[in-house]
Formats: C-alpha cells, sequence, structure tokens
C-alpha cells in the first residue's frame, strides 16, 4: 500500500449563482451578506471552540472558572465576539461555570493567534501554584470574501469568475450568459474546461499543453473562440486548436504566427478606409501582432498592417477604438508610453498607464471605452475606463482597486466585456474576474 | 448632476495619477550589481555552514527536489511528485523531464541520486527510470520536507571541482570570498531570469556597501539588523524577511546535574532582552524565548521573554558553588560582541560569572541559527545546530509542535533570545525586489527599470 503525498492543488470555485434574475440576484446578494457571519461561525468555528473547551475541561475539571480572551490574530472584531461566544458557551456544556479570579478554583487565559497555515487558539491554565499548562487547538482559517467597488458616470464591474493556485493566462467563456457558466481557463500547463453544475464548478476535461521549450517568465497567452472548432489558444511560439466535438482534444505546434490583437466579435474583414466616411463605426480591422517567443512582449510587427505602419514600437497589449473615419490603435509600449496610431501617424504619449490596456464596445457613453491599469504600489493594482474625445483620453470612471498585481487584462470574445486577472497578495492565488462597463443612469 | 460628476471625475483623476504609478509589465535585460558583507569560501550548497547570504547565493545556482513556500507547504522542485510505502522509510521521488544541468546535459534520476549521495554518504539512494528512491533506516513521515533543505540541492559536482545546478543562473566568474558573476540561464525551464547578469561583491563591510549603494555601484545591498531603522530613515528602500533568524545561547553539553541546570534558569531569567532590543538592536527584531518565531508556530508568547531578576536570584541562590562560565560569539560579528558584552551583565546582576571570550572551546556560544519556514524542519535544524537530540514531531499541528519545543527547551541547553529579520535595501531601479518571509530574495524575478520620476 502505498500513500501519496503530494497532489496538485485543486482550484478554488467562485459560484456566480448563475441564471438568476438581477433583482433577485441583489436581494440574493444582500441576503447574503446579513447572514455571513452566521454562516461562518456555524461553519467553521463551532468544532474548533469545542476541542478547545474539551482540552481546557480535561485539565481543570468541571467547575467554577476565570477565563479571559485575547485576541492576538487578524481576526476581526465582530468574528472575535463570535468566537469569544462560542467558546464560553462550549465551555459551559462541558460543566464549566464562569467566575471571578477570587471565586474561580483556575483562571483561564485563552489567546486567539494564527500561523500561517491556521488559526492557533492556546489557553494557559493557571491552577493555584502549579506552573501554567498550555493546549491549544488550530482551526483551518477560512477562505476570504472580497467585494467589488463601483463608482459613477460609468461604473465598472467586476464579477468573479474562477481562482486558483497556478497563474491563469486568460479565461475564455464558452457560452453567452452574463454570467459565464461554461469556461475554459487556459494556464502554463494545461487548458480546462468547466462547467457550472448544481450551482458548482465541474471540471468537464483538462487538455494538456505539451511545449518541448521552457516557457518565458511573465508568462502571457490568450484564448479566442474560434468558428468551426471550439478555441484557439495562443501561447509564446506555439498554437493550440482545440477541437469542437468529443472526445475533445488539443493539437498544438509550435508557431510564429502573429496573435489576433481583438476578438472575432469586433473585427471587419474589410479594411478601413482612411480619411472616408465610409469606415465601419461598429467594427474594427482584424489585425494581428507577432508575439516574442521567449519574451513577454509583442514585437511591434503587426499583420496585415495599421494604415502605413507594418510596425510599431515593442509593446505588451493593445486597443482598439472604432471612429467614424478610422480605427484608432493605442499600443502599451515597453518602454511606458502609449502610442496612438491611427494608420497615418504613431503619436507617443506619456498618460501614466500600465502595460495591460483593452478595449471594450458597450452602450455607454461614447460607445467605446478604454480599460487601462495602473498600480498603487500600497494597495494593489487598479483598473479605470477611459474614452477618447480626441486624443487625449478622459476618464469615464473611478479606478476599481484589484487586491494585487494585475498579470492579464484581455478584451472578451463579445468585445463588450474584459477578463483580468489578478494574483491576490493575501493568498497568492489567481483569480479571473469580467470587467464590465456599466451605464450610469 | 451630471456637470458635478464629471467635475469630481476629473478631480479625482488629477488627484489619483499623483498617487498611482504606472503599473508595467517585467521588463528584460541589463545587470544587477548586488554587493554582501558575506564572503563564503565556497558555493557548494552541502557545505558545513548556513547563512542566509550563501542560501540565497546558492538558490540561483541550484535546486531542491521538493520546495517550502512561505508557509511552509510543501511544493515541487525537481520531482514533480512523491510518494512513500506505508511504512515512510522507503520514498520515491518522481523527477521533472526535460530539465538540463548548466553545461547542458540532462539531469536524469541517476544524476540526481548521484548528486544526493555525494552530499549525504549516509543516505541509501537510488534510481528508477525517472523516480530517485531514498530507502531511509528508521521511518520519516516528514522526509520530503528535508529534501527541501538547500544543502539537499541537486549538484553536479565535476572532477575539475566546477560545480553545475540547474537554477536560474549560472556562474560565469567566481573568484571565492570576493566576487562572483552569473549569467541569465536562456533555458531555464521555469522561465529565463528578467536581468542578463548580476554582479556580486563579496565579503564588503558596511560602510563600503552604502558607499556604493549611494553611488549608484551597487542596487542591492544587505542591511545589518541594527541598521535597519537607520537606513530607512536615510531613504533606502529597505525589504525586511520575518523574523526568521534565532539568536540563542547555546550550551556546549548538556547540565550534568540539577543544580546546573537552575543556574542555566537563573541566567535564562537574567537577560533583558526588551533593553537589549531597543539599544542594541535598534528596535529590531522580536525578543523571544521560544525557538520558533510567533509568526511561524502560533503560540511563541506563552513562553515569557521578560527578565524577572528577583527569580534568577531565587534559582541561584539554590546552588551553593557557581562555576564560572565562558560565553563565545562570533568575532566578525560586531552585534554578536556587544549582545554577549550586555548578557554577561545581565548575569552578573543574578551573582552568575560569565565572562566573554573569542576561544571556541567556551561554555556556551551566543549563535545566529537561521531558521526555515516549515516549523518542523526548523525544529529539526535548530536541533542540529545546537546539538541537541532530534526532536519527535507527531505532525505540523500546533499542539505537537508546542509539545516539541517545550522538550527541546526544557533541557536549558539552548536558550533563546531573539528573532531577527533578514534585511536588504534595493534601489528604485530594482523592480519586484522582494524578500519573502522566510529570507529568500528570488532575484529571477527582478527587473530593471527606470527611476521612478
Amino acid at each position: 500500500m502505498r500513500s501519496a503525498v503530494y497532489n496538485s492543488a485543486i482550484p478554488k470555485v467562485i459560484n456566480p449563482a448563475a441564471g438568476m434574475a438581477s433583482g433577485v440576484r441583489l436581494l440574493t446578494f444582500f441576503l447574503f451578506v446579513l447572514a455571513l457571519p452566521l454562516c461562518v461561525h456555524a461553519a467553521d468555528w463551532n468544532a474548533p471552540e469545542q476541542q478547545l473547551a474539551h482540552k481546557i475541561v480535561a485539565i481543570t475539571g468541571p467547575g467554577a472558572i476565570a477565563v479571559t480572551i485575547d485576541n492576538r490574530s487578524t481576526l476581526g472584531q465582530r468574528e472575535v465576539e463570535i468566537v469569544s461566544n462560542g467558546l464560553r458557551a462550549a465551555l459551559e456544556a462541558t460543566g464549566i461555570r464562569s467566575a471571578t479570579p477570587e471565586q474561580a478554583v483556575a483562571t483561564v487565559a485563552i489567546s486567539l493567534s494564527e500561523n500561517p497555515r491556521a488559526y492557533v487558539w492556546v489557553a494557559e491554565i493557571h491552577q493555584g501554584s502549579a506552573a501554567p499548562v498550555v493546549v491549544m487547538i488550530s482551526a483551518v482559517r477560512p477562505e476570504g470574501t472580497t467585494l467589488a467597488h463601483d463608482s459613477v458616470p460609468l461604473m465598472l464591474r467586476k464579477t468573479a469568475v474562477w481562482s486558483q493556485q497556478d497563474r491563469i493566462l486568460d479565461v475564455l467563456a464558452l457560452d453567452d450568459a452574463p454570467t459565464p457558466a461554461h469556461i475554459a481557463v487556459l494556464s502554463a500547463e494545461n487548458i480546462s474546461l468547466y462547467r457550472m453544475q448544481n450551482a458548482k464548478w465541474t471540471l468537464e476535461e483538462s487538455l494538456a499543453i505539451v511545449h518541448a521549450r521552457p516557457w518565458p517568465r511573465d508568462l502571457r497567452g490568450r484564448l479566442f473562440s474560434a468558428k468551426d472548432h471550439l478555441l484557439d489558444a495562443y501561447l509564446p511560439g506555439m498554437i493550440c486548436h482545440a477541437t469542437a466535438s468529443a472526445p475533445l482534444a488539443l493539437n498544438c505546434r509550435e508557431s510564429d504566427d502573429p496573435w489576433p490583437l481583438a476578438p472575432i466579435s469586433l473585427t471587419s474583414s474589410a479594411p478601413p478606409s482612411f480619411g472616408t466616411s465610409s469606415a465601419a463605426q461598429s467594427a474594427v480591422m482584424s489585425t494581428s501582432a507577432f508575439f516574442a517567443s521567449s519574451r513577454n512582449f509583442f514585437t511591434g510587427a503587426l499583420a496585415p498592417s495599421v494604415g502605413k505602419f507594418s510596425t510599431v514600437a515593442k509593446f505588451f497589449s493593445s486597443a482598439a477604438i472604432s471612429r467614424e473615419k478610422y480605427v484608432l490603435w493605442l499600443f502599451a509600449s515597453v518602454d511606458g508610453q502609449v502610442h496612438l496610431v491611427d494608420g497615418v501617424t504613431d503619436q507617443a504619449a506619456r498618460l501614466n498607464w500600465g502595460s495591460d490596456i483593452a478595449s471594450v464596445k458597450t452602450g455607454c457613453g461614447a460607445g467605446w471605452q478604454v480599460l487601462a491599469t495602473s498600480s498603487d504600489t500600497q494597495n494593489g493594482d487598479q483598473v479605470r475606463a477611459f474614452e477618447f474625445p480626441d486624443r487625449d483620453p478622459v476618464p469615464v470612471s473611478a479606478a476599481m482597486d484589484f487586491p494585487g498585481e494585475i498579470t492579464a487584462l484581455w478584451t472578451e470574445s463579445k468585445g463588450d466585456t474584459a477578463i483580468a486577472v489578478v494574483q491576490n497578495r493575501e493568498s497568492g492565488e489567481y483569480e479571473a474576474v469580467r470587467l464590465a462597463v456599466a451605464c450610469n443612469q | 448632476m451630471r456637470r458635478f460628476v464629471w467635475l469630481w471625475l476629473a478631480i479625482s483623476s488629477l488627484v489619483g495619477a499623483q498617487c498611482a504609478l504606472s503599473e508595467t509589465r517585467p521588463q528584460y535585460g541589463g545587470t544587477l550589481h548586488v554587493s554582501l558583507h558575506a564572503a563564503p569560501g565556497s558555493l557548494d550548497p552541502a557545505s558545513a555552514t548556513d547563512s542566509f547570504e550563501l542560501r540565497n547565493l546558492t538558490s540561483l545556482l541550484f535546486e531542491t527536489m521538493v520546495e517550502t513556500d512561505d508557509a511552509g507547504r510543501l511544493r515541487p522542485g525537481l520531482s514533480s511528485s512523491w510518494q512513500s510505502g506505508s511504512n515512510q522509510r522507503r520514498w520515491q521521488f518522481r523527477l521533472r523531464r526535460g530539465i538540463k544541468f548548466h553545461d547542458g546535459t540532462l539531469l536524469t534520476a541517476e544524476g540526481a541520486a548521484a548528486a544526493l549521495r555525494a552530499a549525504n554518504p549516509a543516505w541509501r539512494v537510488l534510481s528508477e527510470a525517472d523516480q530517485v528512491i531514498i530507502e531511509l533506516d528508521a521511518p520519516n513521515a516528514t522526509f520530503p520536507a528535508e529534501l527541501a533543505l538547500r544543502r539537499h540541492a541537486i549538484v553536479k559536482r565535476n572532477s575539475d571541482g566546477s560545480l553545475a545546478g540547474t537554477g536560474p543562473f549560472h556562474i560565469s566568474d567566481w573568484q571565492p570570498g570576493k566576487k562572483l558573476s552569473l549569467a541569465a540561464e536562456e533555458s531555464y525551464w521555469r522561465g529565463r531570469p528578467f536581468v542578463d547578469a548580476i554582479e556580486i561583491e563579496l565579503g564588503k563591510n558596511t560602510h563600503d556597501q552604502q558607499l556604493a549603494f549611494e553611488l549608484g555601484r551597487a542596487q542591492l545591498i544587505d542591511v545589518p539588523a541594527e541598521q535597519v531603522h537607520r537606513d530607512a530613515m536615510a531613504g533606502y528602500h529597505a525589504i525586511s524577511s520575518q523574523p526568521i533568524e534565532l539568536l540563542a545561547l547555546v550550551f556546549t553539553r548538556e547540565a550534568q546535574s540539577p543544580e546546573e541546570k537552575a543556574l542555566r534558569e537563573a541566567l535564562a531569567l537574567s537577560i533583558e532582552r526588551s533593553s537589549i532590543r531597543n539599544v542594541l538592536l535598534q528596535g529590531t527584531g522580536q525578543p523571544t524565548a521560544s525557538i520558533l518565531p510567533n509568526w511561524m508556530n502560533g503560540y511563541g508568547f506563552v513562553f515569557p521573554t521578560d527578565a524577572n531578576l528577583s527569580a534568577a536570584r531565587h534559582a541561584r541562590e539554590q546552588v551553593r558553588a557557581t562555576p564560572a562560565w565562558t560565553i563565545s560569539y562570533d568575532a566578525g560579528d560586531g552585534l554578536s560582541r556587544l549582545i554577549a558584552e550586555r548578557v554577561t551583565l545581565n548575569a552578573r546582576d543574578a551573582e552568575l560569572n560569565l565572562q566573554p571570550t573569542s576561544n571556541s572551546s567556551a561554555d556556551v556560544r551566543l549563535a545566529r541559527i537561521p531558521l526555515t519556514s516549515d516549523a518542523r524542519s526548523a525544529l529539526v535544524e535548530v536541533a542540529r545546530a545546537a546539538d541537541l537530540p532530534m526532536p519527535k514531531i507527531a505532525s505540523d499541528s500546533a499542539d505537537d509542535l508546542y509539545t516539541a519545543e517545550s522538550a527541546m527547551l526544557s533541557s536549558r541547553r539552548l536558550i533563546p533570545l531573539f528573532h531577527l529579520p533578514v534585511n536588504y535595501a534595493c534601489a528604485a531601479t530594482v523592480k519586484a525586489c522582494q524578500v519573502s518571509s522566510s529570507g529568500a530574495w528570488n532575484l529571477q524575478n527582478v527587473w530593471l527599470g527606470p527611476p521612478k520620476p
């Protein structure tokens, strides 16, 4: 008989409560928030409270005890109150009566402490002049909950989609639901397909990405839905196609083919008509760019060219805004500048943006917004929506805070939302969220 | 209303621009210049000395089969998975495929087994296909954690004395104790490092390091614990680990009688840790009477650290004859000398006879013991460093750790004093400059950017 010691981490699931009408969802959310402390107490603290109470009574026996409880952990005041009440109740259930130190046969100093893996609750038991006896228990930390932050006049909304320990390169929604219930998650070594069933994500398939060369550090990758098969995955120096029908298969080949810069839904096969009024306002030219196979940026070579520009400065990400007479491309270049390329001019600007930008086509404001990252070194990265009435960006939303560094920001297939991936500073996990621009009424 | 909103947004955007920085992805290229106090004569991870500097230097070159994260959890390293037989004496580690040493040769199971055998002659190490098999004399449920220790890194020791590893950098020039030049390993299996090269000056004193830092000749220097606050006030970007280094008094032998144990108890009670911290450590570090820091075990606070001179004198008075102890310290470590002298004064207040000496055969020594982020491994390493009996740790629950730690302390062979952090100062041009809880600097993730505007 063998006992396996190491297994891959199981990805954590974010339940989006798919399929509910928005009013019901809102009501459910508020009920959930109101009920959260009770749920946490009932689900997480009861067992450790009982364990510690039993350990204490095993030393003191039933009787009058003076108990103090001190918080040395990151537990909030509300949770400390819940735990304190629970501990006192658990002690009473074991036959211990609360008393003043003068009346008590023993004093018990309980400390709510913690270490990197667990909460550690320690009881120091003093009986007479004997040396204190120390008992303790460990309680696994509950998962944290984060809530999105919205503001005016356009609002950015984020919907949690997926989180896991391994780096998430991109997430592709395989359905059209406002909250996806069927997704593909691109990681360094596989593409995993998950489906929401009975309010739980279920792994449908995990398709391994076989690659001979090591991936570059700061690995990037992108998923696109495809017309005649399930999806395409673009990775540095490699392209993979996933078949549409069962059994699913992933065919990967080494390739330096350019990556599409915009999803199919936003693109038009017709070339833009520079200087005329016939260019489509609802679509941008399907432009691709070559990605450096051993680095983390696009080389700047475009295919086909944007107007007269077949190359631009090396860039990390791009965004396109369709105008009446042309398409304005924004390239976040590796030197920190943003290049605004309209096919005729290439104008560089220092916008104090980060290296990840993406455009979304919405029914709000001017119709197209650019989502741009920035960094707050104390608190994590931020995303803000901008519009370009001309060549200067105008912020149209408040900055949305993220609990860590944003490692990916890609426009989604439908073009009206984007996927942002953040590495949570607290947990170290990668969290994929859908960013949507909501109109302010 | 709408006009107000736009006005508010424009103002908040302007204000935000002052606080927000342009977040940028890492950029490749450049040479990182480092200046360190340590002057190792060997880069072999199996060398007897252990320090955070040596751990960090060797981690750039060599890797272990298993790794430990900041929370002390085991993670795959060169081996992708592992398992044991039911008796936990035979352990099998499956090697990742396609990993190469810096000299271009493929890392095979036999190569890894040979490296482990060379560093651990007492182990019976075999290879079978892509698996390394280690057979132990006694069951060891925590053996993978042992394999995560830096001294068990996989090293290819060539006949000419040179070393090759599988890490993110390879050696381009090595002048023992003076200078180490490293170049990025282009085909590193976890991705090429961002910087092209690292130039490390070794054996530099604090003054020279700070001068080099201020003149821009060094972008990363190590900072002694007692200098951290001073450097922070001077505007250095200081980064610190959690308190991860144990500063402790270690007696060279077990107490020979209950009286001797009582005297050691008196010594432990006499030490004024808080004043030593305030004056000598300049407020850095945490006074401790436990082996593991409180952030790691969650119960360290139950071991009292306050001096109790009356209790110390009472313990001392129970013993008729007081031996004259000698206390040694690292002569090259000014902080250790000062602390040893202060401990001597505290001992005299308790009517104990303690004399500082640079003689290595002293009765008690002031030791600096680097810990690991895995609590069980840390206790084992302390036992090894202090020549204590190996602790028996049933599991990594707080309860079991407390039991093991209490047993280790009960003999009074070891008197913990402080837990100190590992500190570095980074230039503004060094991005992603971080030190982990366990003191690792992870220079493969560092990249060079323009200075802050």
